[in-house]
């Protein structure tokens, strides 16, 4: 059996191999403009919480991603001439995105340092923005400029050009990387750190929106090459970089930055317009409504696939055992957040899985190898002897454990179910890294347009315990009418 | 008149190295009543399960009604076993369901019966034992007695050509025995054959038509009742049965 266990790691580990290999090859000959007038749309990979360059707001009861960035996206899908479909990740998962084709392009203020022209292709720089730091008003009159921050933690986006910024010029300093500029605010407010380093468009918002932020200049005198944002294109993407050119050309020559600069300040002012937790009500029922939408399916997946499972691992069929229990030890041998990630990264190499579908399969498929490991110790703990009386009374194995065993079993195992669906609840936050609209997602959603920290974070934490709290009333009325005895 | 019901060849069982039954050939005929009785750890027991492949036999053979059993595959066990009724220790009740879908479960699941005829013949077996104002009460609600009768009841439901009862009284209250064993009695007079593993001596006395001994995994004497406990010719079957009716 263990040399069948080493056969599935090898399987297994070959496979993600043949997937990295293929993505590689992949972009031999370049169509990718032709790809794209082919599909008819453009997609856009961002990551939203970056007012004013990309930011969401609610246009007419709907999420929408606005700001510089997609004035630009927006120019080029239409001098290309499709559609702009606009893709929200976690920043650090847009190069990834890139790699494994979920998107077209990557607008995200993003700056093409040398790293990332290894693993992409970027278009000429479309802005030059210099670099600041948030501080807390009060201590205002403490820091100057970088030089300021000797001993001090600072704070930046993780994988950003502020963060490198930060490691490469305030060596004398600590740096905090947190993947939402709104959490970097948060910490800076908490004093987890003393500043944090943001683009000047992106530290004035804040500074404009909140009475209790100040700003400081850095002071780096920064070559625009490393400074500048530009597109990020898969490698190899020649003819899509250069229609991007192409359009960033016109955008300069018309100098449209202005106008599309105050498009987004527009927006906004609209977003602060009211800032109280209940204006922003349809956002946090959304994300109530896709946290249950996931948890149900999962929970419904998880208990087919997790009785299959401990079905098989019970059984006597020895491939079939060795293929539930190497399942089961892999699944609860990595975090569901790795398991999400290759789900939707991973298997997108082979397939186009929307990320509500891929959070969804990763939780079920996660949810499966715990209920499979529960029914399991159910089924254990009924006597022998019920199965021998089912037996001798003529009923096969499957009617002895559809009939006899299970729902007994069930009975037995109720609680340790309902204890996993409620920890599902919770767990099933972990897809907003790929931008599923859940609670979470929302939660940084609300946090962003407000400006606000924590209010949208206790709004949630209610939310979530209003779920479980009622969804454990419910499981522990079912409970009560199994008893018999 | 008596024709074979269950022919046993050359029946041996080992756990390991430990040999439990060791190469017992016997008959049993249509309406036998057989009584097995023997001290604990002589493999009455396993020569009990065996006779419906609950143990699978280490070699020999295990006719019913003119097939072996050995070596069927399960589904074909299936329709063997619903024949071969049999009665536990532990009763073995379903204590998720109702007395009366205990035993309605096999003959709608096993034979497709009707719910209506299923229930209809699951209250004529609960007023043959006695118990027909418990139908839809609970098993863990019964006492010992009660719950086996239900477990007989069960088991007849299946209208077995044979009943197999496994110590039915051992796990009982003193005073709950007598009712179990009247049923027995009932069932026996009724013409069904019956193989019954038990150290209630008065009933093996009253009710067997054969009693064997066993030991160290054979049958080391058989014979009518009056001949093993009035006159037995083994020295070792003396021996037990001085013990057992010293008590």
């Amino acid at each position: 059996m263990k040399k069948l266990m080493r056969w599935f790691m090898a399987l297994a580990l070959s496979l993600v191999a043949i997937g990295a290999v293929g993505a590689q090859s992949v972009h031999a000959a370049d169509d990718s403009l032709a790809k794209v007038k082919a599909k008819g749309t453009l997609v856009m990979g961002t990551s939203p919480d970056y007012a004013p360059y990309e930011f969401l707001v609610n246009k007419n009861g709907k999420n929408q991603v606005v700001g510089i960035d997609v004035e630009i996206a927006k120019k080029i899908a239409a001098d290309i001439g499709v559609k702009l479909v606009i893709k929200q990740m976690d920043f650090d998962s847009l190069l990834v995105g890139l790699e494994t084709h979920k998107v077209d392009m990557v607008l995200s203020a993003m700056t093409p340092t040398a790293e990332r022209k290894q693993s992409v292709d970027f278009s000429q720089i479309y802005y030059t923005a210099s670099q600041d730091i948030i501080v807390n008003k009060a201590d205002a009159k403490v820091y100057h400029n970088a030089e300021s921050f000797v001993d001090k933690k600072v704070g930046a986006q993780t994988g950003s050009l502020q963060a490198d910024l930060v490691k490469k010029n305030m060596t004398d300093s600590k740096l905090l990387g947190l993947s939402k500029v709104t959490d970097l605010i948060l910490a800076l407010k908490s004093h987890k750190v003393e500043g944090v380093v943001a683009e000047e468009p992106v530290a004035k918002a804040y500074v404009d929106n909140d009475p209790q932020l100040a700003l400081v200049k850095s002071g780096w005198a920064l070559d625009p090459e490393e400074n500048g944002q530009a597109i990020g294109f898969t490698k190899g993407a020649d003819s899509l970089v250069a229609a991007a050119n192409q359009s960033i050309g016109e955008i300069k020559q018309q100098h449209l930055i202005a106008s599309y600069t105050k498009t987004a300040g527009k927006y906004m002012t609209q977003n602060t317009a009211n800032t109280s937790m209940w204006h922003y009500w349809q956002y946090f029922a959304k994300g109530v409504g896709y946290t249950l939408l996931i948890t149900a399916i999962s929970v419904v997946f998880g208990l087919v696939l997790g009785t299959l499972f401990a079905l098989m691992r019970l059984g006597h069929n020895r491939l079939f055992h060795s293929l539930a229990v190497a399942y089961i030890e892999f699944v609860r041998g990595t975090p569901l957040m790795i398991q999400v990630m290759f789900v939707y990264f991973g298997l997108g190499l082979f397939l186009d899985i929307p990320a509500l579908t891929a959070g969804v399969i990763a939780v079920s498929l996660n949810s499966a190898a715990y209920v499979a490991e529960i029914i399991r110790s159910g089924i254990d703990s009924i006597p022998v002897g019920q199965t021998e009386a089912a037996r001798s009374l003529g009923l096969s194995t499957r009617q002895t454990m559809t009939s006899v065993i299970l729902p007994q079993a069930v009975k037995n195992i109720w609680p340790a179910l309902g204890n996993e669906f409620i920890s599902l609840i919770k767990e099933s936050s972990i897809v907003s890294i790929i931008g599923v609209t859940d609670l979470i997602y929302q939660l940084k959603v609300v946090q962003t347009a407000t400006y606000k920290g924590v209010a949208p974070i206790f709004v949630a934490m209610v939310l979530y315990f209003v779920l479980t709290f009622s969804l454990s009333k419910v499981l522990g009325h079912f409970e009560r009418k199994m008893q018999h005895d | 008149m008596t024709k074979p019901l269950i022919q046993i060849n050359h029946l041996v069982k080992k756990f390991g190295d430990n040999v439990v039954l060791n190469d017992i050939s016997e008959t049993i005929n249509q309406g036998d009543v057989i009584v097995v009785i023997g001290a604990s750890g002589g493999g009455k027991s396993t020569f009990l399960r065996s006779l419906n492949l609950l143990n699978v036999p280490t070699s020999g053979e295990i006719e019913f009604e003119g097939t072996n059993l050995v070596g069927l595959s399960e589904k074909a066990l299936d329709g063997v076993r619903e024949k071969m009724g049999m009665v536990f220790q532990q009763f073995n009740l379903f204590p998720n369901m109702t007395v009366l879908a205990n035993i309605k479960l096999a003959p709608m699941k096993v034979k497709n019966n009707d719910d209506a005829a299923a229930t209809a013949k699951a209250k004529e077996l609960l007023a043959q034992v006695g118990l027909e104002d418990k139908a839809d009460a609970y098993p863990a609600s019964l006492s010992g007695g009660q719950m086996q009768r239900v477990a007989i009841a069960r088991a007849l439901a299946m209208e077995p050509d044979v009943m197999l009862f496994d110590e039915p009284t051992s796990a009982l209250d003193p005073e709950m025995v007598g009712e179990v064993l009247k049923v027995m009695q009932d069932l026996a007079k009724s013409g069904m054959t019956m193989v019954i593993v038990t150290h209630e001596m008065g009933f093996a006395r009253e009710a067997a038509d054969q009693v064997w001994f066993m030991d160290q995994g054979v049958i080391a004497e058989k014979g009518t009742p009056e001949q093993i406990f009035t006159a037995p010719k083994e020295a070792r079957t003396k021996d037990f049965l001085s013990k057992v009716l010293a008590q």
